[in-house]
């Protein structure tokens, strides 16, 4: 059995020869990139280079010989853009991490130690402040209210960091023949792996929400002025539909996983009551993913943070096969309790190891009896693709993700 | 009469009626009720109600956020009347992000649910130094630091600043609540914190609790 025949198993409900593994196939479900640099150091690999492809989140790209000696089984189609030298450049993080950013994107360094990002109207989108490791909006562009007219829509997103700064391949999306390269590139990786293939799209739907008023706001919106929300969230499906036509119509032959993302949960529980999620993002949600089924080969993944247990039935029925990243600390989120009542419905791609306090602060025999503990209980049946609950961060030691991988291995 | 005002103002708070809640507030005072009355029996009795649906799952955090910031709007009307008749909050909290975390709309949550409770907070906004805390503490004397943190790698400051607090003599004085993702309960005991709550309406419930040691 291969790697994409693995995944592909897992997803249709089936034990494999072994239980799937993805580190670095979303931005996030890898690993940052001081940890990643830490770790290949820590196992003599200092040659690996540490490309931060998500700018946003500093996040790398695992590279080809990362991709083996961990035997990870899927891919993101993202690696096939920005694959020559000269699309990156050395660049030191703040705490001196000797990384390479993609050569599009230069951040300003601020007297005080802040990094900013600024557009190419010269506008400041993001800031890292110092000892920060990732970047934070700056501007919301409906903050103050709705526009009369949403038709600026599309001119308006690239002020959102997670567009004006987005990971590759979307970091080419305006090149003229994108969509002709990453049908192309899809068919050269597919060609040279037998890994499973992501393709992350994103259509988010409540987050863009929260990323053009600020969730403050948004929130309230939810519950005071729905008539503008809806307003707002079919503009932004006359956005995703094309790209999602597009997408499909690219790659939809090819990849074997569609990653939509919308937040939907805190570590408390929803953010909003199943009703409010039944009425305004449901029947949206079941339009993307029916387009999916409608028009490729491609599995329907949703990556929605926090605790979701509420949503979990309705978001079956909008027609997710995946969820992801499976925050196992949140409220009702045990991952013996999920499979119990949802395994039958959907495949966990995550849940794998804790990325807030186990992996981060625990010790390597803490991390072993964690990662047991979750694939014991996500894993009998299929179902179940290994991630740790969200990407790796900084603070991850190098010795406890070692651990990681050697408790994955009593497994495959 | 005076009910009906009551709870046409707590019924405002607890629907989340932004707009309409200032003007309840107005009709109460119009009508003569005290600042105290309005106060406790309709906005911190609503807050109150809030707090319990949350609690057991009939509100979510739109819904509380939406109250909350009802609230603040009747709250912009009341506290000029509440500074004048010299009403006793509930006690004094000074807030703020630690330094190096810029994320503050958690904190604002907890802001907005303590004033909910009748607490006077005194918000030092995001990415707060440690001599900052130390200086409010010393400018207005509160019963309770709140430090809210939403990273892994901001965390460490948490330490900082109960550090920075103990070494200008001030810990002693005053109890120490954490909240934000990365912090749990084991964490707060670690750095000798003297409490944790998970969310907004469990950090109100905290803080009352402290009150009364």
């Amino acid at each position: 059995m291969n790697a994409r025949e693995r995944v592909l198993a897992a997803i249709n409900h089936k034990e494999s020869d072994g239980i799937p593994v993805d580190i670095g196939a979303t931005p996030s479900s890898g690993i940052s990139a001081i940890a990643h640099y830490n770790l290949k150091h820590a196992i003599s690999k200092p040659h690996w280079p540490t490309q931060v492809y998500d700018v946003v989140q500093q996040i790398a790209q695992p590279g080809d010989e990362m991709l083996d000696h961990f035997r990870i089984d899927v891919v993101d189609v993202a690696r096939t853009f920005d694959d020559r030298p000269e699309d990156w450049y050395d660049i030191a993080l703040p705490d001196g991490t000797p990384v390479q950013f993609p050569w599009w994107f230069k951040p300003s360094v601020q007297p005080n130690g802040d990094w900013e990002a600024i557009d190419k109207e010269g506008r400041r989108i993001a800031t890292m402040p110092l000892g920060a490791n990732f970047f934070d909006q700056t501007c919301f562009p409906y903050v103050d209210g709705y526009p009369d007219s949403l038709d600026d829509l599309p001119n308006v997103m690239p002020l959102v960091h997670w567009a004006g700064m987005a990971h590759s391949p979307w970091d080419h999306a305006g090149d003229d023949d994108f969509w002709q390269q990453l049908r192309a590139r899809a068919i050269a990786l597919r060609a040279r792996s037998d890994r499973a293939i992501m393709v992350v799209i994103g259509c988010n739907l409540f987050e863009w929400g929260t990323f053009l008023r600020r969730l403050d706001n948004f929130l309230v919106d939810l519950v005071m002025d729905q008539a503008n929300v809806e307003r707002l969230l079919d503009a932004l499906m006359e956005q995703h539909l094309k790209t999602l036509e597009k997408v499909c119509a690219a790659v939809g032959d090819i990849a074997d996983v569609a990653r939509f993302g919308d937040d939907l949960g805190t570590d408390q529980g929803p953010f909003m009551s199943p009703k409010t999620y039944r009425q305004l993002f449901k029947p949206r949600h079941k339009l993307l993913t029916d387009y999916v089924k409608q028009h490729s080969n491609m599995h329907t993944f949703l990556h929605s943070c926090g605790s979701i247990y509420k949503l979990l039935p309705d978001l079956i029925e909008a027609g997710f096969e995946i969820i992801n990243p499976v925050q196992t600390i949140a409220r009702d989120m045990e991952p013996m309790r999920l499979k119990q009542e949802f395994g039958k419905d959907l495949t966990f791609w995550g849940g794998g190891a804790d990325t807030r306090f186990t992996l981060n602060r625990g010790t390597p025999k803490q991390v072993k009896d964690n990662v047991r503990a979750n694939i014991e209980a996500l894993a009998p049946g299929g179902g179940f693709v290994f991630n740790t609950v969200h990407n790796i961060l900084p603070d991850v030691p190098p010795a406890n993700i070692i651990a990681m991988f050697e408790a994955i291995d009593e497994y495959r | 009469m005076e009910e009906e005002l009551l709870d046409e103002l707590f019924a405002t708070i607890l629907d989340g009626d932004i707009q309409s809640a200032p003007g309840a507030v107005q009709a109460a005072l119009d009508a003569g009720l005290g600042p105290q009355k309005i106060l406790n029996e309709g906005m911190i009795a609503a807050m109150d109600r809030v707090g319990e649906l949350y609690e057991c799952g009939d509100y979510y955090v739109a819904e509380m956020f939406t109250s909350a910031k009802s609230l603040q709007a009747a709250l912009g009307v009341l506290r000029p009347h509440l500074q004048q008749s010299d009403v006793q909050a509930a006690g004094t909290v000074v807030i703020g992000t630690v330094k190096g975390d810029m994320h503050d709309i958690g904190k604002n949550l907890v802001t907005m649910m303590l004033e909910g409770a009748g607490f006077k907070v005194v918000d030092l906004g995001p990415d707060v130094h440690p001599s900052r805390f130390v200086a409010a503490v010393q400018e207005h004397n509160p019963d309770i630091v709140a430090l809210s943190a939403l990273l892994t790698t901001t965390m460490p400051a948490m330490q900082t600043t109960l550090d920075a607090l103990a070494a200008a003599g001030l810990r002693q004085q005053i109890k120490v609540i954490v909240g934000g993702a990365p912090v749990n309960d084991e964490y707060a005991e670690h750095i000798h914190a003297d409490g944790y709550a998970p969310d907004a309406s469990q950090a109100v419930a905290l803080a009352k609790a402290l009150m009364t040691l």
